[in-house]
């Protein structure tokens, strides 16, 4: 019997424009596996995860979530279908006019009766997550842009959590943290690495977090997504320019 | 062997996406109509996808959805409706006196009927409408086209997608139910102030009688008036939230995209109204029925 890979990419390209972001990537993650994705500064980590995440269409190619295709404008029929997504994002992506809590209770309310989840069983389940990620209860009814950049984060966290996701995109999951913090962030997502429910995405330049997280990263370069039998070289001349 | 090649064009790659492959070729007259019209074909497509997507989200399932949607669609309508209450009050009694003034005028002697066969004609029919969707539009397109061109800037739309939550539905919709719903109510509110204004001056100023003003707006009013008036109010208030909603959301990532954004939106909801208003006027009041004056 063959299992279907949890996430799948066929010849998957971006571009902004006529810059070419992604260039051809494939790749087959099975379910609990974790992909950790390494490169320069500006060279498409993020984008290759709003890809993978399908939040954001590829150009060309395919891309498979537990074998479902994700259409951005539709995505709660994911959820109908089981893929549950978390997602941290770099440079933010909390809802800027709800407050940290309101933003950890949105997907929940939203797929409330899909979940089995009422009203004190969200807010319990919020709190509880804010509190595992040490935000401090002061912090829970202020807006996201009166909290500092770490608590950001760890909302930000607390958040892609809160639905139990089997799915799990992590971008620069460590950046603005101080080392009590990423400590926390690092035993979690140890744990979560460890999950075979979860399937772990994860993009950053910390050699602390790769060292921590135990798998041999690959790097993106100039589009292509490197790897075991594909390296610069191996793609020619033009790849390098 | 040619070697007709252009020295400044770099060889084509075997690998499926060499950049040095990209080559814009120099378009002709033609061409440019070409892309042009491709352009603003795309353009349409993606404005009509944006109301289709939020209009058949309405029978999505979900009742926490729902509730959701519901709490912000009550938000909207707090903000675009009830807070514009004051706004509309001024311009509906300033229209009023003005079209006191200008009637005596042009006819020295009017008297309370003819005012009120031309309140009817001027301000119900047209001013009342596109005065209160120009007033939304000013006050809450410009809004909501920023409000969602800064989500976008800050992923926040993108935060929404990951979370399984559909952006026209939760985004698009409640605002669009909500500038539907002021516009009509706003219209109603409009006429009200500014038959009640017109009737007081015409009374302090022309010694106009009410009672004759009621019997000129009678007379002049028609049974589709009730219906276009509906339609007028749903149609502008449906322009106003989608256009803007759409600008809003088709920024792309640059902070400096938003208020060019939400001035674009506010320009084209202008044109758009405008345009929807005189195209109803004109294939009511021409074809279907002519007002008895």
């Amino acid at each position: 019997m063959t299992t279907l890979p949890a996430l799948e990419l066929e010849h998957a390209s971006h571009r902004y424009g006529d810059l070419w972001v992604l260039r051809d990537v494939s790749l087959s993650l099975p379910a609990g596996e974790t992909l950790v994705v390494t490169g320069e500064n500006g060279v498409g980590k993020s984008t290759l995860l709003y890809v993978c995440a399908g939040l954001i269409p590829a150009t060309s190619g395919r891309v498979r979530l537990l074998g479902h295709v994700p259409n951005p404008n539709r995505p709660s029929e994911l959820v109908h279908h089981g893929v549950r997504r978390g997602f941290v994002f770099s440079g933010g992506g909390l809802l800027s006019n709800t407050s940290a809590l309101g933003n950890v209770t949105l997907p929940l309310r939203y797929h409330a009766d899909l979940f089995g989840l009422d009203e004190a069983a969200i807010e319990a389940r919020a709190r509880e997550l804010l509190g595992e990620l040490r935000v401090s209860q002061a912090d829970f009814h202020a807006l996201p842009a009166h909290l500092s950049a770490g608590v950001r984060r760890r909302v930000s966290l607390a958040r892609a959590l809160a639905v139990s996701p089997n799915f799990l995109f992590l971008d620069d999951p460590d950046a603005d943290l101080d080392a009590a913090t990423k400590r926390l962030v690092y035993d979690l997502l140890e744990r979560l690495r460890n999950d075979p429910g979860v399937t772990l995405i994860v993009a950053t330049t910390s050699s602390e977090l790769i060292e921590r997280l135990g798998v041999p990263p690959r790097e993106l370069a100039h589009g292509y997504l490197l790897g075991p039998g594909r390296s610069l070289s191996t793609l020619g001349p033009a790849a390098q320019c | 062997m040619s070697t007709s090649q252009d020295p400044l064009r770099p060889p084509r790659s075997t690998l499926p996406y060499d950049p040095r492959a990209e080559y814009r070729r120099k378009l002709g007259v033609l061409g440019s109509l070409g892309r042009s019209a491709i352009g603003t074909a795309r353009s349409a497509v993606e404005l009509f996808g944006t109301l289709g997507l939020a209009v058949a989200s309405l029978g999505s399932p979900g009742a926490g959805a729902r509730r959701l949607v519901r709490a912000i669609t009550f938000s909207q309508i707090l903000f675009t409706g009830v807070q514009a209450v004051g706004l509309v009050s001024a311009i509906g009694l300033l229209i009023g006196a003005t079209l006191v003034i200008q009637t005596s005028l042009i006819v020295p002697a009017a008297d309370g009927e003819l005012l009120g066969k031309i309140l009817v004609a001027v301000v119900l029919r047209e001013l009342s409408p596109l005065v209160t969707a120009i007033i939304v539009a000013g006050r809450s397109g410009t809004a909501i086209a920023t409000e969602l061109g800064n989500m976008k800037v800050h992923q926040e739309v993108l935060a929404l997608i990951a979370l399984g939550v559909d952006p026209p539905r939760f985004v698009v919709l409640p605002r669009l139910i909500a500038t539907v719903l002021s516009v009509v109510a706003l219209m109603v509110y409009f006429s009200v102030v500014s038959v009640v204004a017109t009737a007081t001056i015409a009374n302090v100023v022309l010694g106009a009688s009410p009672l004759d003003l009621r019997a000129g707006i009678s007379r002049a009013l028609l049974p589709f008036d009730l219906v276009l008036f509906v339609a007028k109010g749903a149609g502008l208030g449906t322009i106003v939230g989608w256009v803007a909603c759409h600008y809003g959301l088709s920024v792309k990532s640059s902070p400096t995209e938003v208020p060019q954004k939400a001035s674009a939106a506010v320009v084209r909801i202008l044109l758009g109204c405008v345009a929807y208003d005189t195209g109803l006027t004109a294939l009511f009041y021409w074809l279907v029925a002519r007002p008895p004056y």
